[in-house]
């Protein structure tokens, strides 16, 4: 932990009565406004996407919409993750993805999946660290930030028994 | 009771008496006419339909039907009684003691009419009348408690505290010894305490704490028992054992500051005024240091010195009381400090501790000579602080500054924007402040309080329709405005009376202000039920504290605002003749406003009408499903239409006017409109009275001299007098004249001379100067402004820079040029000299302000981008997600 004083970091969901607080967040966080599906996609998630508080600040999020696949199964696609500059290096974004892992092996989703610029290489070490594993590259996905190209990057879940 | 009836009617009677009882009126109705069927002209049975009617919302055929029957049977003390009851129902007290008293002639004993007719006593304040009652009432029936009580209470209401000690003490000789039982220890207790407390109020203490202690065992309530024993322990002048009770009450709360209050006092380490010698302050800083240690989770023991101390031990001692809360982020902190800002020394050491943390942090990510690493949100919540500093001292630049960085570092802080929408509207802008103010809304729907905050910024902005919108998301579904107004929400009342009067729509600003007036009268009514309530529970010392509450209502702010403003409404129908009072306002407005402004009349009205229809279909859907009438009447007269119409105006103010002067007589505005009133009214001799007023409260303020030199010229100036009044209000002058010193002998213009002398360096005195310069002779209106033009604008070289002006004189001074002294060329170059002054006002339109048209919260500006996410290449599709910048930086921890 960066700092010499413990503060305490608590998740809590995102509704239609506190969903300025994500699209603050995303303003600073992202180099792209969201439209009105992006928003309606996360509170429709539940669980799956979550504010991060600092010390009652809410300092970062994660967005995830959840998809069907062929077949029936569930799976998570996280749309963004991100902490505010001031708060990074204490665990929050870490705190945040946990989160939705667990929520993923509970509920028996099969795999969760993102897109990553591929020069990102912070962001990449951070979700191989996780268990994410690089599946695909698509070429061209940007369309004004070099580079263009991004990378899949996947997490698939042993399947239990019961499911299946 | 139906005594003249044959028995069968006469248990009818009785059926009506219980059906009206038991609120089955329906049942008594029936019977009533089965009564009046046999006997048509029976007074009593007359008189109870009525009544029955009255609680059937038939108020008409009600009078009419109890009127019929006293009429038919005077004699009947349940005919007056009937029509007692009727008038109180419509809040008609004095017409229905009268009634009381009439059917007590003809039943003298009658228990139920005598308690009725003692409640009303209790609340019209007749005291006399009321201890005559209630001893009646003990006499007739004294083996009831609640005789005894309320005898005593009248006789402390009458203030003959003492006689009701003895009768307190003449109905515990009548208890047995091992009273009260179990269930009524609590009862006891409270007219134990009661009796306590009044043996405290006429000054007998030894014998209230004898009192007090003697009959401990009795007493329930310890908490109240302590404090009751400290207060008189102290007034015994016994310190040492005050002192010891202190510190136990202190150990059980000790954040309350009346403890500390009174502990101080035992060390003879109190004064009013909160002013100290050294020596004194040593003392009392060696007291909280003992304190502190042994209060360690008090937060008052760390706060209380910061009051007292001085110089560089309140340095000191700020800077503690500060780190912790930052660290914490404690968002109040800013206006639990801002009692500290009174004071001449301690805003520049606030100041030079904070910007010293800020500077420490933002270099080493400590706080000054600390190595302990602060979280992230401390620089936020230094800046936040710092941002409130500024605005405080007037520096908005530097304010804004603070507060951007603050919403840079951290932009979901709600806070953040409220206190940005705050100084936006100190700076002068309130489109902004109101921007701003919504935009914290909307970060969080489910808070009431910055919704209101919200409202309240839009009404400043005069954005009404916007703002009763807002406001109405927090209201019950269905009654919208009306459930505003039945919460009695009179900031909302006064908010949107005030834009509404800067609008120039006087009928809807009067009816604002005066429903404010109305929710008094409310409060004032509500009382009546625990006239009866408290005397059952025996809750004497709070029932006695709220009488004394409501006999002062009247001097709270909120009327006293609402009534000042209504009086400047009538004011300003006086003065504009009504059918032209609407267009005298359209004239005034730019033709580009005109138009809105007409538009913005006919969709109203377009509402209005889609409203009633509504309105309508709700009622008759409310009668058919129910069959009750929980249905509103309708408000006649919605947008105050039939209030500007009023044949005298002044005769209307007046009734406001007497009532400030009653509760808010050291009010200088008070005198200001009651002066106003009284010379309009040509009333010279209550004008005079008013400037008498001003100028004992306060001799040097500007409006005080303005009324001075105005009524001395209208009644020197008007021809000698002729009839028999008017040469006795010039005598009475005549006399009076020597005894205001700033006259003595001197002229008009003399006068007004003395008063610049006296005040060379005050914008808003040489203002006042100049106006009287030009009211005293027109000729020397080039002087006049030149005396405004002149002024300087000192800026105070305390730390940093700071204006002495304040924006609404300056505004003041504007009108003044342009409309007084009607100079348009002097009133341009006023403004554009106060644009420098104030860039973000929007009055004067400075350069950051809204009206310009590159600002974020220019209105034209904002609905081009309103078309949400411009174009962006990536504003739709899947491509939307983003992962990029956030993890640029994102170092992931480990």
């Amino acid at each position: 932990m960066g700092t010499g004083r413990e503060a305490s970091v608590s998740l809590d969901g995102v509704r239609d009565k506190n969903v300025m607080q994500l699209k603050k967040l995303n303003t600073v966080l992202f180099p792209v406004r969201y439209n009105d599906k992006y928003y309606a996609d996360a509170i429709a998630s539940g669980e799956f996407t979550k504010l991060a508080y600092y010390s009652d600040i809410c300092v970062g999020a994660i967005a995830c919409r959840l998809e069907k696949k062929e077949g029936g199964a569930m799976r998570v696609y996280i749309m963004t993750l991100g902490v505010l500059a001031p708060y990074r290096g204490i665990g929050i974004g870490s705190k945040l993805l946990n989160h939705v892992l667990d929520i993923c092996t509970k509920q028996n989703i099969s795999e969760i999946y993102l897109h990553v610029q591929t020069n990102n290489e912070d962001a990449i070490k951070f979700y191989k660290k996780f268990g994410f594993e690089i599946t695909d590259t698509i070429q061209d996905y940007y369309i004004n930030i070099e580079p263009r190209d991004c990378y899949v990057v996947t997490k698939s879940f042993a399947q239990s028994e019961a499911s299946k | 009771m139906g005594a003249s009836l044959p028995p069968k009617e006469a248990n009818l009677f009785k059926l009506i008496v219980k059906s009206y009882e038991t609120k089955q009126y329906k049942k008594g109705l029936k019977a009533a006419d089965a009564i009046l069927k046999k006997f048509p002209s029976h007074g009593e049975t007359l008189s109870m339909k009525g009544l029955t009617l009255n609680c059937m919302d038939r108020k008409t055929e009600a009078y009419e039907l109890v009127r019929l029957g006293v009429k038919n049977d005077i004699k009947s003390h349940v005919c007056w009684h009937v029509f007692g009851l009727l008038y109180r129902s419509d809040r008609e007290y004095r017409e229905a003691i009268k009634c009381y008293r009439n059917a007590l002639r003809i039943d003298p004993e009658n228990l139920e009419i005598l308690r009725d007719l003692s409640l009303l006593q209790a609340q019209m304040r007749d005291l006399s009348g009321f201890v005559e009652t209630r001893q009646q009432l003990l006499t007739l029936k004294p083996n009831h408690r609640m005789n005894w009580i309320g005898f005593a209470v009248s006789q402390h209401l009458n203030a003959n505290a003492s006689k009701a000690v003895e009768i307190l003490e003449a109905f515990e000789g009548t208890l047995e010894d091992d009273y009260p039982p179990e269930n009524e220890l609590c009862e006891h207790t409270e007219m134990i305490l009661y009796k306590v407390s009044l043996l405290e109020e006429i000054g007998a203490f030894d014998k209230a704490l004898e009192e007090l202690h003697k009959k401990e065992p009795k007493i329930v309530d310890k908490l109240s028992y302590k404090e009751l024993e400290v207060s008189l322990l102290s007034k015994l002048g016994r310190p040492a054992e005050a002192d010891k009770l202190y510190r136990v009450l202190l150990s059980m709360n000790p954040d309350n500051y009346r403890y500390y209050e009174g502990l101080q006092k035992c060390f003879g380490l109190y004064s009013e005024s909160g002013q100290y010698s050294s020596d004194k302050i040593e003392k009392l800083n060696a007291l909280y240091q003992s304190l502190s240690e042994q209060y360690t989770r008090s937060s008052a023991v760390k706060r209380i010195p910061l009051d007292f101390l001085q110089d560089e031990s309140f340095k000191e001692a700020v800077a503690k009381y500060i780190k912790p809360l930052l660290t914490k982020g404690v968002p109040s902190l800013f206006s639990d400090l801002s009692s500290l800002y009174d004071h001449p020394r301690k805003p520049d050491i606030l100041e030079q501790v904070v910007v010293e943390m800020e500077h420490s942090i933002r270099t080493t990510g400590s706080y000054p000579g600390s190595d302990v690493k602060e979280p992230p949100s401390t620089l936020l919540w230094t800046l936040f602080f710092l941002a409130q500093h500024y605005d405080k001292r007037g520096q908005y630049d530097v304010a804004l500054g603070k507060i951007d960085e603050a919403i840079a570092h951290t932009p979901t802080v709600i806070d953040l924007y409220s206190v940005k929408s705050r100084i936006m509207k100190h700076a002068g802008d309130l489109t902004a402040a109101a921007a701003l103010a919504d935009e914290a809304r909307c970060m969080d729907l489910a808070d009431r309080y910055i919704n209101s905050e919200c409202v309240k910024r839009m009404l400043q902005a005069d954005q009404v329709t916007l703002a009763e919108k807002t406001a109405v998301l927090f209201t019950k579904e269905g009654d919208q405005i009306n459930n505003l107004h039945d919460m009695q929400c009179m900031w909302y009342d006064l908010a949107s009376g005030d834009s509404y009067f800067r609008q120039g729509d006087l009928g809807r600003a009067l009816k604002r202000f005066l429903a404010v007036e109305k929710h008094y009268t409310d409060i004032s009514e509500d009382q009546f039920d625990f006239h009866s309530y408290c005397l059952r529970k025996m809750t004497l010392r709070s029932y006695v504290d709220m009488l004394k509450f409501q006999d002062r209502l009247h001097s709270f702010p909120y009327f006293h605002k609402a009534a000042i403003r209504a009086i400047r409404c009538y004011l300003k129908l006086h003065d504009s003749p009504k059918s032209t009072a609407e267009e005298d306002g359209m004239s005034k407005m730019a033709p580009a406003q005109k138009k809105k402004m007409k538009k913005q009349r006919k969709a109203e009205e377009r509402a209005k009408k889609e409203a009633e229809s509504k309105s309508e279909e709700s009622t008759a859907s409310g009668v058919s499903k129910s069959g009750k009438k929980n249905v509103k009447p309708v408000d006649p007269d919605p947008h105050g239409q039939k209030l500007i119409q009023v044949e005298e105006p002044m005769a209307e103010a007046s009734k406001y006017l007497r009532l400030l002067q009653k509760h808010s007589p050291n009010a200088l505005e008070t005198h200001l409109v009651s002066f106003e009133v009284n010379m309009r009214k040509q009333k010279f001799l209550l004008a005079f009275q008013a400037v008498k007023q001003m100028l004992k409260l306060d001799a040097e303020n500007s409006d005080s001299h303005r009324s001075l030199i105005k009524f001395f010229l209208k009644t020197e100036s008007t021809s000698a007098p002729t009839t028999e009044a008017e040469k006795l209000r010039w005598s009475v002058l005549e006399a009076e004249r020597p005894s205001i010193s700033q006259l003595q002998n001197k002229s008009l213009v003399e006068v007004n001379e003395d008063f610049l002398g006296r005040h060379k360096d005050s914008l808003v005195h040489r203002a006042a100067y100049a106006e009287m310069l030009y009211l005293l002779d027109p000729s020397k209106k080039t002087e006049a402004i030149k005396t405004i033009e002149d002024s300087t604008d000192k800026v105070v070289q305390t730390n940093g820079a700071q204006r002495e002006w304040k924006l609404k004189d300056c505004i003041a001074v504007h009108k003044l040029l342009d409309t007084v002294l009607l100079d348009s060329e002097a009133a341009s170059r006023w403004k554009s000299r106060c644009a420098e002054y104030f860039p973000c006002s929007t009055y004067f339109e400075g350069k950051r302000s809204s009206v310009m048209p590159d600002s974020v919260y220019n209105s034209s500006r904002k609905s081009n981008d309103n078309g949400d996410a411009p174009n962006h290449p990536m504003g739709q599709t899947e491509m939307s997600d983003g992962q990029v910048e956030a993890f640029k930086s994102l170092s992931v921890s480990t």
